[in-house]
């Protein structure tokens, strides 16, 4: 079960009438639990439209998608429930904005447990549990979510994708724009789900020192093609980062620096500023 | 003398939503100031104050010694650009060329002279080669360039980025950053507003933003030695020195605030 890429392409046709491939001949197993992914690469690698083929939002141009034993091709399959797999498999956009149009949160995030005929009692409830998640007390239920801040945006439609309780989490940027207290918060938060309920989380990103401290798997993308494939620990010591746009985290970056002015002997692969000290503690305890 | 005057000013959303409360800032020509300040601490209402697209209820700017009112904000815009978080939100044209043009086309530059600066800054920024490519085939790192051709050409002297790199990758991000260093040193004030501080930590000076209020405008250097105003504010410090504050070898705690000092 889960999500398995077959040998996916995606093309776009643009007006000029030169087909662009956004994603190559991807393969690429994803399972059902326990995975914390990071989706990374330059802009315009592709991470976006790879991850609108993970709940089937868009087709592939040829491959095969298998997402929880429904195979998805280039044409719309009549047998498929494509209703049920966005429920297995939710997707928050980069752009809350773009997602959010009720006239309240609350209608907003109960939106989605109501189209899959959650009584409109036990959806309020799923609203008010997911935007708590989130952070967002029931002063906000009312409030209309235009007025919100573009953070506040962000977790209410991350809340309205939790209320639908699906298996597997995709997540496009949750982070950008976020200052770096709403980020650690968010970033808890998901890793507090994936602990809790063992759910496969996904996310896009930029950040390096997020992907270093908080998942345990790595895809990297260039020019649509996949390029990388591993722990955060083997991509960042290996000599791919420059090639594929992507930078050592600041830990690695600062250790990197320290070892090479004063020519310590020191492991330079920590996570945290915590990891940091502790390290350099160790390396001149004896001095 | 200031390119940049902000005297007391104050400007509210509505009765419950604050942007800005007796904000005092004077900023000088060729200056780069990094605006920093939690999520609703008021980075974006002032940079919509400084181009003119928010007024202020109470106080005044002055752009280069002029106020900024009704009658001189058509003038005044011309002098400072601002460049978005997003890059496709701010893309008018077909094409780059277009693109680019359009700012000039609102100042009624004639064509010749139009058609000569868009070759010009659209070398000056490397996309001379994009000039008839759809801007929606750019990446985010060549669409900000295109962004920031486009308020070059207009002759702007002050540049704000209001997160314009957040969306960018870090190879990208480096490159663009560096590309503004450039421009900086060409004498424009540049005005940077993120969530970065690795990236403040470029800026001559750092504003910081709390609740609408001005909390601190101090040089980088110094205001990096008061580790307690970044945690009031709720902001992050750099990797280097939150370990320099607890790493124990005096000698590693010297590299490290070298290290961010000279960046």
């Amino acid at each position: 079960m889960g999500i398995r890429f077959n040998e996916v392409t995606h093309e776009y046709a643009s007006y000029s009438k030169i087909t662009y491939k956004a994603i190559q001949n991807i393969s690429l197993n994803i399972s059902e639990h326990e995975e914390f992914i990071a989706l990374v690469g330059h802009t315009g690698s592709g991470k976006s439209t790879l991850a609108k083929h993970m709940n089937a939002l868009i087709f592939p141009t040829s491959g095969t998608v298998e997402i929880f034993g429904n195979i998805i091709t280039k044409k719309r399959n009549k047998k498929i429930k494509y209703n049920s797999i966005r429920k297995n498999v939710g997707l928050v956009f980069q752009f809350p904005e773009y997602q959010l149009f009720e006239d309240t949160v609350e209608k907003d995030v109960m939106f989605g447990p109501m189209n899959f005929k959650v009584p409109k009692e036990k959806a309020k409830e799923l609203a008010l549990d997911s935007l708590k998640l989130v952070g967002l007390d029931e002063t906000y239920l009312n409030r209309n979510p235009f007025n919100l801040s573009g953070g506040e945006k962000k977790r209410v439609s991350i809340a309205g994708i939790l209320a639908l309780d699906p298996e597997i989490l995709v997540l496009d940027e949750p982070t950008s724009g976020l200052d770096p207290e709403g980020k650690t918060t968010l970033m808890k938060l998901f890793t507090d789900i994936h602990k809790k309920t063992n759910k496969t989380i996904i996310i896009i990103t930029h950040d390096m020192d997020l992907v270093y401290q908080y998942f345990n798997r790595v895809i990297v993308l260039k020019d649509g093609e996949l390029s990388f494939e591993g722990t955060p620990e083997k991509l960042f010591k290996s000599n791919i980062l420059k090639n594929n746009h992507l930078d050592l985290p600041n830990t690695v970056k600062t250790l990197k620096h320290i070892k090479e002015t004063l020519n310590l002997d020191v492991d330079i692969y920590q996570k945290t500023a915590e990891d940091v000290i502790n390290e350099l503690n160790r390396v001149t305890k004896n001095e | 003398m200031s390119i940049i005057s902000v005297k007391d000013v104050s400007f509210s959303y509505n009765e419950k939503k604050l942007g800005l409360k007796n904000v005092n800032i004077e900023i000088k020509k060729g200056e780069w100031i990094a605006i920093l300040g939690h999520n609703g601490s008021g980075k974006s209402t002032l940079a919509k104050t400084l181009v003119g697209l928010l007024e202020p209820q109470s106080g005044e700017i002055l752009i280069d010694q002029v106020l900024l009112n009704d009658e001189s904000a058509y003038e005044l815009r011309k002098k400072i650009g601002i460049v978005f978080q997003n890059p496709d939100n701010q893309f008018v044209g077909v094409t780059v060329r277009d693109d680019i043009a359009f700012g000039m086309e609102n100042l009624c530059i004639p064509r010749e002279e139009m058609l000569e600066k868009i070759d010009f800054y659209a070398q000056k920024v490397g996309m001379k080669e994009y000039l008839d490519k759809q801007p929606s085939n750019l990446s985010g790192g060549q669409k900000q360039r295109v962004a920031i051709a486009g308020i070059l050409a207009m002759h702007s002297d002050i540049l704000i980025f209001d997160e314009a790199t957040s969306m960018l990758d870090p190879y990208t991000r480096s490159d663009l950053i560096e590309y503004i260093k450039t421009l900086n040193k060409e004498g424009l004030t540049i005005i940077m507003i993120t969530h970065d501080v690795n990236e403040a930590l470029l800026a001559d000076r750092m504003l910081i933003l709390n609740q609408g209020e001005v909390y601190a405008f101090e040089a980088t250097n110094d205001l990096l030695k008061k580790p307690e105003v970044f945690r009031e504010c709720h902001l992050e410090l750099p990797v280097a020195l939150e370990v320099a504050s607890k790493v124990e070898s005096q000698k590693i705690k010297e590299k490290l605030w070298e290290y961010v000092l000279t960046k």
